[in-house]
């Protein structure tokens, strides 16, 4: 075979490779194409042949990258999770609050977090399966969020009256084999009876030194790596309180509830030091001179 | 794992058409959706990603009309073929009555195809079965790039690599332009309402 018919063949075989969505190995016979043409002394438009394929490849390498980079378990349409949950919860079991965590179970299993943490927050009401469902939001927490996510919700519900000392014993034993399991050390709070946990809530909220501003540094979106500085306007214990301006719609947009924010600093009048916070409401100022604006309550969760 | 409402005289099983990615399921379960419009029971329902891909299943229920006075319903599901959604593999995969496995039948697929099905089978054995006794019908796929020049392993070296232990049916197809695609849905169907007779009988 001529060496112009084997780049032929081999182009040829590349756009099918390609049309059939098998990009590595169309990049690879674009290569050796590019490696043939190379070796031809007196071809013509042998330039112009090679850059055209170069962009070919360097438009399947952009396309492969965009595959590799795709969100392995984006959300689905509620409609589609519900199809999800009834073909993929096997018990049939009749009970239904039984029926709901399998479900919720199965949500999380194909990385519908958002949902199953929805259903599994709503199944710690019943007493019945509130550890399992806390079981698994910490699971959830490991998963999408971080173990220190993991931890600040089990120390919510410390402070909850609906859990009983046997629950929040079984909890954080099922937190230390995680933490464990991941090689993480955090000391989590031992479960106390109700009085002792009061004093030590006030105690945690006293050791805490009053914060006048603090400075975020965004690890993505628009502000990515810029640190943007607020003025507190009211810090109740690890919870501060912020105005956010409507015209900074970017960082209102950024700061949803939930959103963690790993590198923040806090400014206060003895010191600067270094922490991460979660939001925990962002309200619509609907009345007085900062109408418009936005308060955002963050939680300071380490420092 | 089948389900026999016998109060209400229904047979509903599962079928799973698996093999590596950009083999062909998905178009597979498009085609049984245009031809076979008589006998979908709803929408077919794919979840893509990023380049087409399948991400989790698709999904199709179809009625196959009556056996022996019931009604046998199929749910007919693809798994993602990455290797990165083995763990979506591996949940698509429980419970699976029947199984299709496409193989490409381009050269270039060859180490795909035998990886996909020791996945397979690593998966069923995961749940407790095996791919010898689970009902399985074989696809070799794309056959019908062979007119344009593109190098195919042969029929032969196909069912050598992947076939030579297993020995079940297989299907030499082209699921793009249909070609075999409703035979090897059929003989899948045929040899899973055998299996699932055989454990009735068991059960009874």
């Amino acid at each position: 075979m001529s060496v112009k018919s084997q780049i032929e063949l081999l182009l040829r075989e590349a756009e099918i490779y390609r049309s059939q969505g098998l990009l590595v190995e169309a990049k690879g016979k674009y290569n050796v194409a590019v490696d043939l043409i190379g070796k031809l002394d007196q071809a013509k438009n042998k330039e112009a042949l090679i850059q055209a394929i170069c962009r070919k490849i360097k438009s399947l390498t952009i396309s492969y990258h965009q595959i590799e980079r795709a969100q392995e378990a984006p959300q689905m349409p509620p409609k589609v999770q519900d199809l999800v949950k009834n073909l993929f919860s096997f018990s049939q079991d009749k009970d239904e609050d039984k029926a709901a965590l399998e479900g919720a179970i199965t949500l999380a299993k194909f990385g519908q977090y958002d949902r199953a943490l929805e259903e599994f927050n709503e199944l710690t009401k019943k007493d019945s399966l509130r550890v399992v469902a806390c079981k698994n939001i910490l699971r959830c927490c490991f998963s999408v969020y971080s173990p220190e996510e993991a931890v600040e919700r089990y120390k919510k519900w410390l402070k909850d009256d609906l859990y009983s000392k046997e629950q929040l014993q079984k909890i954080r034993l099922f937190l230390e084999d995680l933490l464990d399991k991941k090689g993480i050390e955090i000391q989590l709070p031992a479960v106390l009876d109700a009085d002792e946990a009061t004093i030590d809530q006030d105690r945690v909220d006293e050791d805490l030194i009053d914060i006048s501003s603090i400075g975020i540094t965004f690890e993505g979106g628009p502000q990515k790596g810029q640190m943007v500085e607020m003025e507190v306007s009211f810090q109740s214990g690890n919870m501060i309180s912020l105005i956010v301006s409507s015209k900074d719609r970017e960082l209102i947009e950024s700061l949803k509830v939930g959103f963690r924010l790993n590198d923040v600093q806090f400014f206060s009048p003895i010191a600067i030091f270094q922490g991460s916070g979660i939001v925990m409401a962002k309200t619509k100022i609907n009345s007085g001179p900062k109408r418009g604006d936005y308060s955002l309550d963050i939680k300071i969760v380490n420092t | 794992m089948a389900i026999f409402n016998l109060k209400k005289r229904v047979i509903e099983c599962k079928i799973v058409y698996y093999g590596p990615g950009r083999c062909g399921k998905t178009t597979n379960l498009e085609y049984i959706f245009k031809a076979y419009k008589k006998q979908i029971k709803g929408e077919m329902v794919s979840i893509n990603t990023e380049g087409d891909r399948t991400l989790f299943f698709d999904f199709l229920p179809i009625g196959l009309g009556k056996v022996k006075g019931c009604d046998v319903r199929v749910q007919l599901y693809t798994v993602p073929g990455q290797v990165q959604y083995s763990s979506t593999r591996k949940l698509v995969l429980r419970g699976v009555d029947g199984v299709v496995f496409v193989a490409d039948s381009l050269k270039v697929r060859r180490e795909k195809n035998m990886e996909s099905l020791q996945d397979l089978q690593k998966n069923l054995k995961e749940y407790g079965s095996s791919v010898f006794k689970t009902p399985l019908v074989m696809q070799f796929n794309k056959r019908d790039l062979a007119g344009q020049g593109i190098p195919l392993m042969s029929v032969e070296q196909m069912a050598r690599d992947l076939n030579r232990q297993l020995k079940v049916p297989y299907f030499e197809t082209s699921a793009f332009l249909g070609q075999g695609v409703g035979q090897t849905l059929k003989e899948c169907m045929k040899l899973t309402l055998q299996s699932l007779q055989k454990q009735v009988q068991w059960a009874q």
